[in-house]
């Protein structure tokens, strides 16, 4: 028996040194004609007029090309928009006409040429579709091929931020050959869910799922690229996607939470870069049912939060405080306009206005975020500091949203970004009352003469006078207290130092124009 | 030590000949005794407010005044793991309570009826028990909802099968002996019988089962609420705290390892005590 | 009792199983709050979008009809399109059910390697150190939270020693090999590509070490236990009074006959150790049919769900059906009996 209990111990032995053996990390860096991109989970759809998820766009959009895109000025990203497929266009005067002429030179994948045929194919399968990504074209009539390189699109009513909703991933221009995969009248969704077919610079060549996603250049773009192989590699822990860029094997790490952050800002060999973006959190207060539908007990709750102790303690101070709906950096926003800052006693006084107080309110959130837990247990103990008891409720974020779109809460908490670069992406999905619930107004905020001032903002051109639209209505929601402006978050990133070339764009949160970088 | 008559159950020599005779037994019951001296004294052990937070304190190390450390909103972690115990060692004993309660009834009552009735039963447990078990109560909790309640229940539902089985192999052999049987001929409501003559009878298996199977039901809570479909914040619960602590991993060392060892040592702890009980009462095992 | 029988009668089982999981998950899945059309329409659709969603859907069906058309496509092999991946349920089983066989048959083979002896020396020396040992370590593997354990060795072996990877099923420097078996461990060696195969052992190595341990507990029990019973037959008392010796009956006679009552405990074992490979590959990242489910109950994604839940209920029924036959042929005694 002892022979069999010894022979149990080596061959144990013998497990851990091979395991020993195999050590896997050869800290080699990758190659330098290769960008390996580590992502946290698959995206869940490829489809550009099905998928709403900046997780998809960073395949996507370098895939796919679209009308305009946002301007580079001087290695900066801007919001504005200029020409990709479209060399130029024009308005009719009452705003309801737009043309384009398409320019030279751009190739799908296979070869052919993009053409207005092409344009009017992708937005009459976006619009058939009638998936999120679609909702951003609300006044979309007709569309039409003038000639081979004219396209036309009639709107049903002015709609101000059109030419900048089609810089959207949205609008992406997609080859109509793409229609031999459909399936059961698919509109091949089944297909261009795992596939690329644009003429954008870089395609997906091989996707496996919960590992990898290869994408390779399009031989027919007109630039060659620096990289011959982009590979976006899944790797679901966030602390091992900040070990394999410290050791080399990422050249970029996405989405790590603050603290892996600041441990990487140490490291060797890694940069992070820190910009301003339109990302914002939030809190939904419902305006319609429970104890927050009082106004006073709204503003009461907007007093006693501690907006400091949440930056600098859940989001070690990368962020800053929100100053009404619309952040820093986006045309519209006012730098006068009124903000809160932590006040307890006001808070107190507020609330015996009101004669509330002891009620139990509940907190709404979901895991995919975080920091949405922390700013709970913070909004928990501030609230209870005065009187109200908070209740966590974490839901799988499939039901948070449809609980938030019933209004089944008191306060939950969100994460909004921009599609398009135009106030109009926070006013008017914020505080439209036709819009209540999930789609956009999720405090079920209702005032006819804010959504009077935010519907003629989307309707007329002249840019002065929707800014005086937007400020109007920004100072009655921030008055009456719809949401509680948290904060507008830096966006992070950090990469190899050899990485060059790369362009932050606030309206292209985890897109990389990898066309135009390099490694040196 | 403590003694009693010579002889009684307390009596000192005895309990050194049960310690000596099944040493792994009594390091379980010890385990299971720390544990529910937290689940009681939990105020008073717990050096801090278990909900307290702190957000200057974030993360902060093992140290003299947190043992722990501290979670990512500053509370003590230490505090936490004491107050856990509350949530871990009641869920596991309520499930228990619930499934054993519902599952021997149904079953003691299926074995005695026989026929078609017991068939029927039987077919549908075997239905019951095709299902995952964990994917079974992951679906049923996410169904209800998030909380530890409904966990609970969703566990629970998943165990009845298990007694329902175990119970009913009782009840067939116990229905075959005489005073069984005299009591049928007697014209005894079939309810009466099973009260007075086969749950008694079938006790000593089924102690033996609850005993491993509240080890099982506090691993299996701890796991639903690894994957968020458990205890709610800021209730502390282990195995949502290694959950949160999981993304501190690599930093944080301390965060998930200390909750889990409280998983660990209170599941082991009835798993021990249970084996134990298995060997004390199954006569086939027993020791020569 | 002939194998027909059994036969028979696991196939009836079969059936009733696949109407009670339908229609059980069926009901489970309607209590899910949640709107799938709202949920495939995303987060800024407006109503009418949502609207024609649920129509495509067929959500504006009774639930009766609803039901049936389920079963109706279910009887074609068709599981509904994943709401989450946009994809058939079906496909996407075949994708990840191959990644959780693989690693359930590794971790199965870890604790049978070390379960067996363990379980043997603990009823040959009952009640000595050896014993105490062996049933510590069982306890220990039983009632270790395997997403702890899996954290602890990410940690031990990838954070600080750094000689095993993390997560995921092969390294970012080889390439995967055709699928054939979709076993990463077979596929590698069928593609004669050794690199691919050692990264696809060294990403393997701690889940199936996870899995196994927690369940090594359970084999080294099983065979103690069969080994003690049979350690006090007649014919082993027979044989030591004829003058065997103590190995010669310990491995002659003994050991064989308590392993065939772990045939039955190896199958439901394999059984076990599938649908318990949901944690472990939550922790580790394994792109298995566990994390596909976990990631579809929190997507609320309920085709995937049931497909799941229908495939491995079947899967189950059909593994005992297996065990039952296999238990029948080497033990001729139970097949005489009945």
């Amino acid at each position: 028996m002892k022979t069999r209990v010894q022979k149990l111990s080596a061959s144990a032995g013998l497990a851990v040194l091979a395991a020993g053996m195999l050590s896997y990390s050869a800290l080699a860096a990758t190659p330098q004609d290769v960008l390996v991109i580590g992502k946290a989970e698959d995206p869940r759809t490829l489809d550009p007029a099905v998928t709403m998820s900046n997780n998809a766009w960073s395949v996507t959009y370098p895939a796919y090309q679209r009308l305009v895109t946002y301007k580079v000025e001087n290695g900066q990203g801007s919001t504005e928009v200029q020409g990709e497929l479209a060399d130029s266009w024009e308005v009719s005067e009452d705003n309801l006409t737009w043309t384009f002429e398409l320019g030279e030179g751009h190739h799908f994948a296979d070869g052919s040429p993009v053409d207005a045929d092409a344009v009017v194919f992708s937005f009459e399968r976006l619009l058939e579709m009638e998936q999120g990504p679609s909702s951003a074209y609300p006044s979309i009539e007709m569309i039409e091929a003038v000639d081979e390189d004219t396209v036309r699109f009639t709107l049903s009513e002015p709609f101000a931020p059109f030419l900048y909703t089609l810089a959207n991933n949205g609008a992406a221009i997609i080859n109509p050959t793409v229609m031999d995969h459909e399936k059961d009248g698919d509109y091949a969704q089944a297909y261009l869910s795992e596939h690329t077919m644009g003429s954008g610079a870089f395609q997906v060549e091989s996707w496996e799922k919960g590992q990898l996603i290869v994408m390779t250049p399009n031989p027919h773009f007109a630039e060659e690229p620096a990289f011959k192989k982009v590979e976006i590699r899944i790797v679901k822990e966030a602390s091992a996607r900040r070990l394999q860029l410290e050791n080399g094997d990422l050249d970029i790490a996405e989405h790590l939470p603050v603290d892996q952050i600041s441990a990487l800002q140490e490291a060797e060999g890694v940069e992070v870069g820190e910009w301003p973006s339109f990302s914002v959190t939030y809190l939904y207060l419902n305006n319609e049912r429970g104890p927050l539908a009082n106004e006073a007990v709204r503003e009461a709750v907007s007093y006693a939060l501690d907006y400091n102790g949440i930056i600098d303690g859940i989001l070690l101070g990368n962020a800053t405080q929100m100053r009404g709906p619309i952040p820093q950096g986006m045309w519209g926003h006012d730098e006068e306009l009124m903000q809160y800052s932590y006040d307890p006693e006001q808070a107190k006084e507020r609330l015996e206005e009101a004669d509330v107080g002891g009620e139990t309110i509940s907190y709404l959130y979901a895991s995919n975020d975080p920091n949405w837990e922390p700013i709970g247990l913070t909004v928990q103990a501030n609230l209870a500091q005065i009187g109200l008891n908070v209740e966590m409720q974490q839901y799988a974020y499939a039901t948070m949203r449809d609980r938030l779109d019933r209004g089944e809460f008191d306060i939950a908490v969100g994460n909004w970004t921009p599609d398009f670069s135009d106030p109009y992406m926070f006013m008017n999905y914020w505080f439209d009352s036709s819009r209540h619930g999930l789609s956009g107004n999720r405090s079920f905020y209702t005032n006819e003469k804010v959504d009077d001032l935010i519907r003629d903002a989307a309707r007329i051109s002249d840019q002065e006078e929707r800014e005086a639209n937007y400020r109007e209505a920004q100072k009655i929601v921030v008055e009456e207290d719809a949401y509680v402006y948290l904060f507008q978050r830096n966006y992070m990133l950090p990469m190899r130092d050899n990485v060059e070339g790369y362009v932050y764009n606030p309206m292209l949160l985890d897109i990389y124009n990898i066309a135009t970088m390099s490694k040196n | 030590m403590i003694s009693v008559r010579k002889g009684g159950l307390l009596d000192g020599g005895y309990l050194w000949y049960q310690v000596r005779r099944s040493p792994l037994m009594a390091v379980g019951t010890l385990l299971i005794l720390t544990v529910l001296i937290c689940t009681a004294f939990a105020p008073w052990i717990a050096p801090h407010d278990p909900n307290a937070i702190n957000l200057v304190n974030r993360l902060a190390p093992p140290s003299f005044e947190h043992p722990f450390g501290t979670d990512e909103v500053g509370r003590d972690l230490f505090s936490r793991v004491i107050y856990g115990s509350r949530a871990s060692v009641g869920i596991g004993l309520a499930i228990v309570a619930i499934s054993m309660t519902i599952g021997s009834a149904i079953g003691a009552f299926s074995g005695l009826a026989g026929g078609r009735t017991d068939t029927v039963i039987m077919r549908v447990m075997d239905v019951l028990l095709s299902f995952p078990p964990l994917v079974m109560a992951m679906a049923l909790a996410a169904a209800l909802g998030p909380s530890l309640f409904n966990a609970m229940l969703a566990i629970a539902v998943v165990r009845i099968p298990f007694y329902v089985r175990l119970a009913r192999g009782q009840a067939l052999g116990l229905r075959e002996r005489p005073y069984v049987r005299a009591a049928v001929t007697f014209g005894a409501r079939p309810l009466g019988i099973v009260q007075r003559h086969i749950l008694p009878n079938a006790l000593a298996p089924i102690i033996v089962q609850s005993t491993l199977d509240i080890g099982l039901a506090i691993l299996t809570a701890s796991a639903l609420s690894f994957i968020g479909l458990g205890a709610q914040q800021p209730t502390a619960e282990w195995g949502a705290m290694v959950s949160t602590g999981r993304q501190f991993l690599l930093d944080q060392w301390w965060y998930p390892t200390f909750p889990g060892l409280a998983i660990l040592l209170t599941a082991g702890g009835f798993n021990l005590l249970g084996d134990g009980l298995r060997d004390l009462l199954d006569p086939k095992t027993r020791a020569r | 009792m002939s194998f027909l029988y059994v036969i028979r009668r696991r196939l009836i089982l079969l059936l009733l199983v696949v109407i009670g999981v339908t229609i059980i998950t069926f009901a489970i899945s309607h209590m899910i709050p949640g709107d799938p059309a709202r949920l495939m329409a995303g987060d800024r659709a407006t109503p009418e979008i949502v609207q024609s969603m649920r129509t495509r859907l067929g959500l504006d069906q009774p639930l009766h009809l609803q039901y049936l058309n389920y079963v109706g496509s279910l009887l074609q092999g068709d599981l509904g399109t994943s709401i989450r991946t946009g994809r058939p349920v079906a496909d996407d089983l075949v994708r990840f059910f191959p990644a959780t066989i693989e690693l359930a048959a590794v971790a199965l083979f870890f604790s049978v390697l070390a379960g067996v002896p363990l379980g043997v020396a603990s009823a040959v020396y009952r009640n000595r150190w050896i014993d105490q040992v062996s049933r510590t370590i069982s306890v220990t593997g039983i009632s270790t939270p395997a997403f702890w354990l899996g954290l602890l060795l990410i940690m031990l072996f990838y954070g600080r020693l750094d000689w095993l990877p993390s997560s995921g099923r092969l390294g970012g420097d080889v390439t995967a090999p055709p699928f054939v078996t979709g076993m990463l461990l077979i596929d590698t060696l069928l593609a004669g590509d050794l690199a691919a195969f050692r990264s696809a052992l060294s990403h393997i190595l701690l889940p199936a070490f996870t899995l196994g341990f927690v369940h090594l507990g359970v084999v080294t029990r099983q065979i103690r236990s069969s080994m003690l019973e049979v350690l006090q037959e007649d014919y082993v008392r027979t044989a030591k009074a004829g003058g065997l010796s103590r190995r010669q009956i310990i491995f002659g006679h003994a050991l064989r006959n308590a392993l065939i009552p772990s045939v039955t405990m190896l199958g439901l074992a394999f059984g076990d150790l599938l649908y318990g490979a949901v944690l472990t590959e939550t922790v580790f990242a394994w792109p298995g049919m566990g994390n596909y489910v976990v990631q579809s109950i929190h997507a609320l994604d309920f085709p995937a769900i049931m497909g799941f839940t229908v495939v491995a209920s079947i899967a189950y029924v059909l593994i005992n059906l297996l065990v039952d036959l296999t238990y029948m042929l080497l033990d001729p005694q139970i097949r005489s009996v009945g």
